[in-house]
């Protein structure tokens, strides 16, 4: 592990035992997020992006268990702490920001008191502060009037205001790392627009890791700089930005690339992946992409690939790039 | 292709908001205020907007799923708000909807032969085996097998739900389909599938669509004209190669603005719109948009802007562009 690394997962396994069978529905799975750096999870619903978030947090609940690997944060093993040390950095070292901002929020609690309990359990502030802190939060991530809106119920903010409240209360405390999970999802564009501006503005004067994780493109495009693209459970590719549109290198990621309807290309059809997202109770064998591949080879089917290092930070697990192929 | 089909003409509906001890009208939600616009044979007419704007009671409204208050709505010279039930029943046959939820818009307990056969059977289209033949062919159509016209719903996937639903908005032979973010529920791969069919269909059966979205990459993808509402009101009506090269609405141009566009890093200078979207019960006075506008005048407070043609096709409601 490098100087600059501040996450590093290391052959995680994250299975959920239900009465179907085993899903995998994070398998062996490497990626590394170095300080104040953006790193986008991309991938289709299904493909294991949330429990992953979630495996991080350490929140996987049963019938699902982390069955195998190491999550180092800051030199040492989140696997391998208590459930006492590991709620003090839920919220405190590490945040999180949920896809459906209206529903992640308790509707009986005001947003202020809310907001109050987050920063009461995990820094040292003096009862008269907190509401001073409370109020400077809310005006930090753009609320207007934050000293009377505190005051309101979840029910009465927008969902981009409550998008925003939830970011508020994931950075209350000085996060080192913000997992944001599909964070403008629900939200118009054009509160879209805001909320990553918001986020972009963060990362600047806060100095946060952030693993955005979402299926659009666009925003990944917006703040990342290293994207990893998921698949069925796996990371298939990880590479900065810039590469993964110029040059995507697995049939996957060049076929999603290709698969969605652009505003600054005009295409008279658009490519086809065949096929659906296959269930992880019962996955393909060997790579689990090849039924819908169209450069699937004999090898395919019959071995697993492993990730290979094909250029200067990016790797990617396809036969079509290990040394026979 | 300039054959109009249908013509809307300041079509309006506002769903009333009753309280106090007598349910009296204390509000309205102005959900269609005061629209028109038309649609020509064969082309699609992409319709967009946030959440909340009223492009899906506008659907519907057309489709007469939901009474109008007032407009007329004429399709090929007919005048749909005025046609008793009988005669609305045998319109129907030309028109049809694809909705949103395929997981939610196909009966459970139905096989997908008796989902799609029920339009044939409600207007008498076939019988016996020329109605086997028909479904079979329509299964086919879509993209699936026939042997799965004996499953049930929940046995398919999203896209194969969704491609069900087309499949039965097919079976009457209609004319004009109005789809309604038929692909925002399914899966980025799957997407690909669902707009490449739909255009398939279109150049085959020569249909008509009115395309409903929020997605506005998918209905530039789509669109042949693009129609954008905002709060109940066309806010600009224009060709979608003009509209995304040169946006005259304010609106427009900040919507336009604020999607972000995979691989590109240099991009244009964003408008971020202050505020989210005004209730539609309690719409501002004068232009809709002057609340968040960034290039505001007084009289845009104060009076509502025309929807006019500023240039060949070219519809805009804006003070600016008189």
């Amino acid at each position: 592990m490098s100087e600059s690394s501040l996450l590093s997962i290391n052959d995680l396994k994250t299975y959920f035992f239900t009465a179907e069978g085993v899903v995998k529905a994070v398998d062996r799975v490497h990626l590394e997020i170095n300080k104040e750096e953006v790193l986008g999870l991309v991938g289709e619903s299904g493909c294991g992006k949330s429990t992953l978030a979630l495996s991080i947090m350490r929140l996987i609940r049963v019938p699902g268990k982390i069955v195998g690997g190491e999550i180092w944060f800051e030199g040492e093993d989140l696997l391998r702490k208590s459930e006492g040390k590991m709620r003090a950095i839920r919220g405190g070292k590490i945040s999180m920001v949920f896809q459906n901002p209206t529903s992640s929020m308790n509707p009986v609690y005001t947003v202020g008191s809310q907001i109050a309990e987050a920063i009461k359990l995990h820094q040292d502030v003096q009862k008269r502060q907190i509401k001073e802190k409370v109020v400077e939060i809310l005006h930090k991530v753009g609320i207007p009037d934050p000293s009377k809106r505190m005051k309101d119920y979840p029910h009465e903010y927008s969902g981009g205001m409550c998008q925003r409240a939830m970011t508020a209360m994931a950075l209350s405390c000085n996060p080192k790392l913000l997992i944001a999970d599909e964070p403008t999802t629900n939200l118009d564009v054009t509160i879209q627009a805001q909320i990553l501006d918001l986020m972009r503005a963060l990362r600047k004067d806060f100095g946060a890791s952030i693993l955005l994780i979402g299926h659009n493109l666009g925003v990944i495009n917006e703040l990342c700089d290293k994207v990893a693209v998921m698949y069925a459970g796996k990371v298939i590719e990880y590479c900065d930005i810039t590469t993964i549109f110029k040059e995507p290198k697995h049939p996957y990621t060049q076929a999603l690339l290709e698969s969605i309807p652009r505003l600054d290309v005009a295409k008279e059809r658009l490519r086809i992946i065949p096929g659906t997202v296959p269930r992880l109770i019962n996955p393909p064998t060997g790579c689990r992409f090849h039924p819908r591949c169209e450069y699937a080879m004999a090898v395919c089917s019959e071995q697993e690939p492993t990730p290979v290092k094909i250029g200067r930070g990016h790797t990617v697990a396809c036969f079509l790039y290990t040394s026979k192929g | 292709m300039s054959e109009t089909i249908l013509e809307v003409t300041n079509l309006k509906k506002h769903f009333p908001i009753r309280g106090g001890l007598l349910l009296r009208q204390v509000a309205a939600i102005h959900a269609v205020d005061d629209v028109s616009f038309d649609i020509k044979r064969e082309e699609t007419l992409g319709l967009v907007g946030e959440s909340g704007c009223g492009k899906t009671t506008l659907g519907r409204t057309i489709l007469r799923l939901i009474k109008a208050d007032e407009g007329k709505v004429s399709y090929m010279g007919r005048d749909l708000l005025k046609l008793n039930a009988k005669e609305m029943r045998k319109l129907r046959l030309e028109m049809a909807m694809i909705f949103q939820d395929p997981y939610s818009s196909l009966n459970p307990r139905m096989t997908v032969a008796d989902i799609i056969s029920e339009p044939i059977d409600i207007h008498g289209l076939a019988k016996g085996n020329e109605k086997k033949r028909r479904i079979i062919e329509l299964v086919k159509r879509v993209g699936l097998a026939p042997f799965h016209m004996y499953r049930y719903p929940h046995e398919f996937s999203g896209g194969e739900k969704q491609r069900i639903g087309i499949a039965r908005a097919l079976a009457g032979n209609p004319k004009l389909l109005v789809a309604d973010e038929p692909v925002s529920s399914l899966d980025v791969s799957v997407r690909a599938q669902i707009l490449n069919l739909l255009k398939d269909l279109q150049e085959e059966f020569g249909l008509t669509y009115l395309y409903i979205s929020h997605d506005l990459s998918a209905v530039k993808h789509m669109s042949d004209r693009v129609a954008v509402m905002y709060v109940g009101k066309l806010m600009e009506l224009a060709p979608a190669k003009d509209i995304y090269k040169n946006p005259l609405h304010p609106y427009t141009e900040a919507l336009l603005s604020a999607i972000p566009v995979p691989g590109r890093k240099t991009r244009k200078k964003r408008i971020i719109l202050k505020g989210s979207v005004p209730t539609p019960i309690d719409p501002p006075p004068g232009c809709r948009f002057n609340p968040r506008c960034p290039y505001k005048q007084p009289i845009c407070g104060k009076e509502d802007p025309e929807f006019i043609e500023v240039e060949k096709g070219h519809f805009v409601a804006c003070h600016l562009r008189k």
